[in-house]
C-alpha cells in the first residue's frame, strides 16, 4: 500500500465518527493501523488528526499511540499539545504524554516538564525522570537532585544520572552529606572508574571504602583489575580485603585471582582465593586443582 | 550470538567498539556459517545501493532539495552534541537486569566494551568487504531499517509467560538497542537515539517476572506500533534521499 493509500486510509478512518464504527478488536486494530500510517502524512495535515484522536472518545491505549505520533511531529503545535496533555490529561495518559516529551526532545517542553515534576505525585516524579534520560537531559536531573530534600528522591534522581553516564553532574553532587552509598552505586553504574578509585584507596572510612572496592567491580574496565590487586596486597583490614576480593569477583577478574594464588604462601587464603575461583567459574580453576593433586602423589 | 544487527553494524563500522569488531571479525573468520550470513548481508545491502537509476519528477527533486536542507540545518545543529554511552541503568530497571545476570545471561559482558581489552585491529576481512564510505546518516538508517525489522520479528515471536528464555531473549533485544542507540548519537541523531532510548524502559518492564500478561501484552502491542511508526518514518526518509530500497 503507498503512502498516499495509507494517509487517506487514515484520514477516513479517524475522521468517521466513533459511534460508526463499533467498537471492536478489529475496528480497535485498524484504528491503530491508520495511526501508523500518519506518520506519512505532511506534519500539518497530520498534526488535526492526532489532535482529534486526542480529544475525542478514543480508548486510552489508541490515545497513547497517538501521543507517540504526535511526538514525531516537527511542529511547534505537536509541543505545545504535549504539553498541555502531560499536564491535564488522564493518568494513564499523562504519564505516557511526559514521556513522550522525553521522546520529542524540545527544550521548551522538556524545562516545562520541572514544573510538572514540582507539582506532581511519585508516579509523575518517576515518569519526568525517565523522560529526562529518554532525551538525555543531564543537568535537568542534576537540579533536581542537587535541590532535592527528600532521600528517597534525591537516591531516584542519583540513579537516573548513574544510567545516564553522567559523571561530571555526579562528582559535582559528591559531598552531599549522608549520600555516599547511593552515590558510588551511581558512580558504579556510570563507570566513574576515577572518583571511585579515590574513594577505593581511601581508608579513613573502612564501610565507604568497602562500598567503593564492589563498585569498582561493578564499572570494571582495564585497569580496575590492578588498582583491586593493589588495594588487596596493601591493606591489613580484613573487611577490605575481602570486599577487594569481591570486587574482583564482580568485575570477572579471574585471571588476577589466579596470579594472587599464585603468589600466596598462605594455605588459608590460597584457600579462600580457589574458592573465589571456583564461583567465578573460571576456566583457571582445572589448571590449579591438576596441579595441586600432582604435588600431592 | 552474533546477529544480523551486529553483522550489520559491522559492516557500516557503526556502533560497535573497536574491541567488539575485533571479535566479530574474528567470528566470522572462525564461523563458516557466519561467514556466509556475512557475506549475503553484504550483497543485500550492496544490492540496495545499486538500484537502478530512475529518473525523478521536478516536484520530487524540488522535495528532496528541500529535504537536503532541512537535515543540514539540523545536524549544524547539532554539532554541539557530545558521544555518550548508554550505560546499565539502575532507576528502576536494575533488580531486573541484575536478576537476569543472575541466571546466567553473558551478553552484557561481549559487548558492554567496559570489560573488554581493546586489541588491535587486524582489517582483513572488514576491509576486503567494506563498500566505499556512505553518508554516516543514510547508512545507519539503513542499518536502523534492519535492527528495527528484526525487533519487531523478536518481540513478535517472544515466548509468552515469565521464563528465563524470555527474559534472556529480551536483554538481547536491550543490548541491541543500545548498540543503536550509541551508533544513533555517533551519527548526530539525536531524534533518533531518544526514540531507541525510549525502548529500553519498556522493554526493562517486559522483562520483568512479576508483570501480568495482560501489561505485558499490552507493552508488546505499544512497542510493536512504534517500531512500526519508526520503520513507516525510516523508510521514507531514506528512499526521499536515496531513491527506493
Amino acid at each position: 500500500m503507498t503512502a498516499l493509500r495509507k494517509f487517506i486510509l487514515a484520514t477516513l478512518i479517524v475522521a468517521i465518527s466513533s459511534p460508526a464504527i463499533a467498537q471492536t478488536d478489529e475496528a480497535e486494530g485498524l484504528k491503530m493501523t491508520a495511526l501508523e500510517a500518519l506518520i506519512s502524512a505532511p506534519p500539518e495535515r497530520a498534526l488535526p488528526i492526532v489532535t482529534k484522536v486526542l480529544s475525542g472518545d478514543s480508548s486510552t491505549a489508541l490515545k497513547e499511540r497517538a501521543l507517540f505520533v504526535l511526538s514525531q511531529i516537527d511542529l511547534p503545535e505537536a509541543q505545545t499539545l504535549l504539553i498541555e496533555t502531560a499536564r491535564t490529561g488522564d493518568r494513564n495518559i499523562r504519564m505516557e504524554a511526559i514521556r513522550m516529551i522525553g521522546v520529542g526532545g524540545n527544550s521548551k517542553a522538556l524545562a516545562d516538564l520541572a514544573e510538572i515534576y514540582t507539582a506532581g505525585d511519585g508516579d509523575t516524579r518517576e515518569a519526568v525522570l525517565e523522560a529526562y534520560l529518554i532525551a538525555d537531559d543531564k543537568d535537568a536531573v542534576y537540579q533536581i537532585a542537587a535541590n532535592s530534600q527528600n532521600p528517597r528522591e534525591f537516591e531516584k534522581a542519583v540513579n537516573v544520572l548513574g544510567a545516564m553516564g553522567a559523571m561530571e553532574e555526579l562528582r559535582a553532587l559528591r559531598d552531599r552529606p549522608g549520600a555516599a552509598e547511593v552515590l558510588i552505586e551511581a558512580y558504579a553504574v556510570a563507570g566513574d572508574v576515577e572518583t571511585l578509585t579515590a574513594l577505593a584507596t581511601d581508608s579513613s572510612d573502612p564501610e565507604r571504602q568497602a562500598q567503593a572496592i564492589h563498585g569498582l567491580g561493578i564499572a570494571g574496565g582495564n585497569e580496575v583489575g590492578d588498582v583491586l590487586v593493589g588495594i588487596y596486597r596493601d591493606t591489613e583490614v580484613p573487611d577490605v580485603k575481602e570486599a577487594a576480593l569481591e570486587g574482583l569477583m564482580i568485575g570477572d577478574y579471574d585471571q588476577a585471582v589466579l596470579e594472587l594464588f599464585r603468589a600466596s604462601d598462605d594455605a588459608a587464603e590460597k584457600r579462600e582465593l580457589l574458592e573465589t575461583l571456583v564461583i567465578m567459574d573460571s576456566d583457571a580453576v582445572w589448571e590449579i586443582i591438576d596441579k595441586t593433586l600432582e604435588n600431592e602423589q | 550470538m552474533i546477529n544480523d544487527d551486529i553483522l550489520t553494524l559491522y559492516y557500516y563500522r557503526d556502533g560497535l567498539t573497536e574491541a567488539e569488531r575485533a571479535r566479530v571479525q574474528a567470528a566470522i573468520e572462525e564461523d563458516t556459517a557466519l561467514r556466509a550470513r556475512y557475506e549475503q548481508l553484504c550483497e543485500d545491502v550492496e544490492s540496495f545501493a545499486a538500484a537502478e537509476p530512475v529518473a525523478a519528477a521536478p516536484a520530487a527533486v524540488a522535495r528532496w532539495h528541500d529535504s537536503i536542507e532541512r537535515v543540514a540545518r539540523i545536524e549544524q545543529q547539532r554539532a554541539s552534541s557530545r558521544n555518550r554511552v548508554f550505560h546499565l541503568p539502575s532507576f528502576a530497571w536494575g533488580a531486573v537486569v541484575a536478576a537476569a545476570l543472575v541466571v546466567g545471561i553473558g551478553i552484557g559482558s561481549y559487548f558492554s566494551g567496559n570489560n573488554v581489552p581493546e586489541p588491535s585491529i587486524d582489517n582483513g576481512v572488514a576491509d576486503t568487504a567494506m563498500p566505499e564510505p556512505r553518508s554516516p546518516s543514510v547508512t545507519f538508517a539503513r542499518g536502523l531499517l534492519v535492527h528495527l525489522r528484526e525487533s519487531r520479528q523478536e518481540l513478535a515471536d517472544l515466548p509468552m509467560g515469565a521464563d528465563s528464555e524470555r527474559a534472556m531473549l529480551i536483554m538481547q533485544m536491550i543490548q541491541q538497542n543500545r548498540m543503536f542507540e550509541r551508533a544513533a548519537v555517533q551519527n548526530e541523531s539525536q531524534d533518533l537515539a531518544r526514540v531507541l532510548r525510549a525502548f529500553e524502559p519498556i522493554l526493562m518492564r517486559l522483562a520483568s517476572d512479576d508483570i501480568s500478561p495482560a501489561d505485558a501484552e499490552a507493552l508488546q502491542a505499544q512497542l510493536a506500533f512504534e517500531l512500526n511508526v519508526m520503520l513507516t518514518k525510516l523508510r521514507r526518509n531514506v528512499s526521499e534521499v536515496t531513491g527506493p530500497i
